[in-house]
């Protein structure tokens, strides 16, 4: 293993190989294990690189979040574990372990009675996910009818109680309404109790409280969270929101150029970040701290996929590159965390709010 | 109207009101209910406030894009809604707006040089040449280089694109700009390298920023002063820092409880407000204190009256029956 002198030295962390492929997978009780992602898009030129082994864990009742700027491949990686991806024109390798099952090779027919069930995904646009022509409460019912054996009668009932439980006034009412005649705030709500109404395991949000207010963003999120404490569901929680993942998440998984560049604990992320880029993102954040100060924000670009950098795909935009830069980076494991960074250790970042 | 500097601040505006039809006949929306504040020259007034709360119609008639049902909007104290057409169309280039959706202001069949130009091109000032040149210059300053001003907008980033939005809005000297969600589409890192551009612009040309958004952070990082509006009224409004430190009224109370901090448990503010219940319709606004339908601190006086505009403290003004003075 590669190891730069300076960093015995000048850290009192610890650092072992964590290639993912190294590590005992079948072990370690993981409600999701993501092995070795893959995908790629086809192009006029030919194959595109877009996931490179991403890999990760989200253990039983775990809020995990996933940061990155617009084009990490956050969304591609909720979108493969869910069997999405468009089935034309792309390529998935790699393993998804759910629930001690290899669900990577399940086909459409298999990942049916998994999505919805097992796994319920929330996205940003709830109005893209809900049919128009059907009322929500017949869309929840039907998504209870698929799963269970229950009279119609019954799945209405359910489908009811589901609009109780994420506190929309009125739930019978709300049940006849359509997707159209709901606010924002109320059609993300309708999405979350169509996603946990069958009590799924592992509930993946894709950036849900986006699109709406910050009154509203609260509401949503203390929702997911205590549904999600009171069933125990797994939250594979995706937003560009670092702020947001700070307040609900135990564990963050920062994402770049399409890989994995940092996983560990939120505090330890917050108190000391080991990758440049998850630092780089906490210290472009304007504060109410230092108003009208100069903001730091990270020069250049997230690299397109079709050129990315051979070295360290962070390396053109980090102000700490150095000649070991130049080689492909590795994720190493630092303690109980994470990191895609040859300088993590010896690199003594600042946090947030320090 | 330069000769006018000294009559007055570069804005006022007074009981401003202004109301659209609705969908069906005779429905009114009242987008904007009796707004007043100035802007001195110079400085940032901040706009917060929830979606629909009327934010981006406020901007639209400071820059004179819509005439206001009621009240009044002075720049250096003249009614430019008393000009004449031409008269009009000619002050406006000196109050200009920049929108959230940079793919929406600028032509994709034009390159980005083009549509920089195209202001002082409808506006006929100088000769070609010129006008080139100030366009060049103009995206000089928010550092998009000749390379950048040939190319199409699909060519360029979303960060790119608003720059050359704002280049497009600076090209005709303006002395105020609205600016309308004009970095919330863009990720955190680019937005910090626009706030900084928008800091170095107000120093060298001497700009005055009406600065709307929904992000506390943004707001509290760039302004002077804050206006936080509800349902079409300010009801709060006051210096950055006093307003942000110690807000007066239950609903900024609850908008800055909301916003969540990126920083260790221990650190963290405690006590969060989560507001119940969802912003009203437009069509059927609540009676009395427009909040009280989600205020927490609402009694049977709030749903009758209008609570009144009361200075708690010199410059910190507030709409609340209930809000006593900041200690
Ligand atoms: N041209 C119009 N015709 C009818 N109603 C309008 C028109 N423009 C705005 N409104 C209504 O006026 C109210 C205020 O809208 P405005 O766009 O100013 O809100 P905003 O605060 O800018 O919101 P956002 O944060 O979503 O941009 C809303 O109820 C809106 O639906
Ligand atoms: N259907 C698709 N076809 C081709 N490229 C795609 C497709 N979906 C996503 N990509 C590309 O994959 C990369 C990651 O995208 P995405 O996962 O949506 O990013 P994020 O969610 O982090 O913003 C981007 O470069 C994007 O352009
Ligand atoms: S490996 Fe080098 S270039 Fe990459 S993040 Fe670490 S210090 Fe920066
Ligand atoms: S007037 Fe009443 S309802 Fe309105 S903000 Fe004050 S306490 Fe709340
Ligand atoms: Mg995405
Ligand atoms: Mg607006």
């Amino acid at each position: 293993m590669r190891q730069t002198g300076a960093a015995g030295k000048t850290s009192r962390m610890s650092v072992a190989a964590a290639e993912p492929s190294d590590s005992k997978h079948a072990t370690t009780g993981a409600l999701l294990d993501v092995r070795d992602l893959c995908v790629s898009f086809r192009d006029d030129a030919g194959w595109v690189p877009m996931l490179n082994n991403v890999a990760f864990q989200v253990n039983r009742g775990e809020t995990v979040g996933i940061v990155g700027e617009s084009g990490c491949g956050k969304s591609l990686t909720a979108l493969s574990i869910m069997g999405l991806l468009p089935r034309r024109g792309c390529l998935r390798t790699g393993g998804i372990v759910f629930d001690g099952c290899d669900i990577a090779g399940l086909g459409e027919r298999g990942m049916r009675q998994v999505r919805g069930r097992q796994i319920g995904m929330v996205f940003q646009e709830p109005m893209s996910a809900l049919d128009p022509v059907f009322t929500v409460g017949d869309q929840i019912a039907e998504t209870v009818r698929t799963h269970f054996q229950v009279s119609p009668r019954e799945a209405k009932e359910r489908a009811v109680e589901a609009l109780a439980s994420v506190r929309i006034p009125a739930p019978a009412a709300c049940a006849t309404l359509y997707p159209m005649n709901l606010s924002g705030g109320m059609r993300q709500r309708v999405m979350i109790a169509m996603a946990l109404v069958c009590e799924p395991k592992l509930l993946i949000a894709d950036e849900p409280t986006t699109a709406l207010d910050v009154t509203i963003q609260a509401q949503i999120m203390e929702l997911l969270l205590e549904l999600g404490r009171r069933t125990g569901t797994a939250l594979l929680f995706i937003t560009h929101n670092l702020a947001l993942i700070a307040e609900s998440c135990e564990r963050t998984l920062t994402m770049y150029a399409g890989e994995v560049v940092e996983d560990g604990s939120v505090e330890a992320m917050l108190n000391r970040p080991l990758h440049p880029y998850t630092a780089g993102l906490l210290a472009s954040l304007p504060g109410r701290r230092a108003p009208k100060s100069r903001l730091s924000s990270i020069p250049g670009r997230v690299p397109s996929p079709r050129d990315m950098p051979a070295g360290c795909r962070f390396g053109p935009r980090c102000t700490f590159a150095t000649a070991i830069c130049q080689e492909p980076q590795r994720l190493r494991a630092v303690d109980n965390r994470r990191v895609r960074c040859a300088r993590a250790v010896e690199l003594v970042l600042a946090g947030a709010g320090g | 109207m330069s000769e006018a500097r000294s009559v007055g601040p570069i804005l006022t505006v007074e009981n401003l009101e202004i109301a659209f039809p609705g969908r069906r006949r005779g429905q009114v929306i009242q987008a904007v209910d009796n707004v007043s504040f100035t802007v001195r020259q110079g400085e940032t007034f901040g706009i917060i406030g929830e979606s629909g709360s009327g934010k981006t119609t406020v901007g639209r008639a400071l820059v004179c894009l819509i005439r206001p049902t009621a009240g009044r909007i002075r720049h250096f104290g003249e009614d430019p809604f008393a000009l004449p057409a031409k008269a009009l169309r000619r002050h406006r280039r000196g109050y200009q707006i920049i929108f959230q959706d940079p793919n929406a202001a600028l032509d994709p069949r034009m390159t980005i040089l083009q549509s920089v130009r195209e202001p002082l091109d409808v506006a006929g000032a100088g000769t070609r040449r010129e006008r080139q040149r100030k366009a060049l210059e103009a995206l000089d300053h928010v550092a998009l280089g000749p390379e950048m001003a040939a190319r199409y907008p699909h060519e360029i980033s979303g960060g790119q694109k608003q720059r050359a939005n704002i280049a497009r809005a600076l090209v005709l000297e303006p002395r105020l700009v609205v600016c309308d969600e004009v970095v919330a589409a863009l990720d955190v890192s680019i937005q910090a390298e626009m706030l900084n551009l928008f800091a170095d612009l107000q120093r060298d040309f001497h700009l005055t920023y009406v600065f709307i958004t929904h992000d506390l952070r943004v707001v509290a990082h760039i302004s002077d002063r804050v206006a936080v509006m509800y349902f079409g009224k300010i009801v709060e409004l006051g210096p950055a820092t006093g307003l942000m430190n110690a807000p007066l009224h239950p609903y900024t109370k609850a908008l800055l409880s909301a916003e969540p901090e990126p920083v260790p448990a221990h650190m963290r503010n405690r006590g969060r407000i989560v507001l119940q219940g969802e912003v009203p319709s437009p069509l059927d606004p609540p009676t009395g204190c427009r909040f009280h339908t989600r205020c927490p601190l609402a009694q049977p006086l709030c749903a009758q009256r209008d609570p009144e505009w009361r200075e708690l403290a010199p410059g910190r003004l507030v709409a609340c029956h209930f809000a006593k003075t900041p200690n």
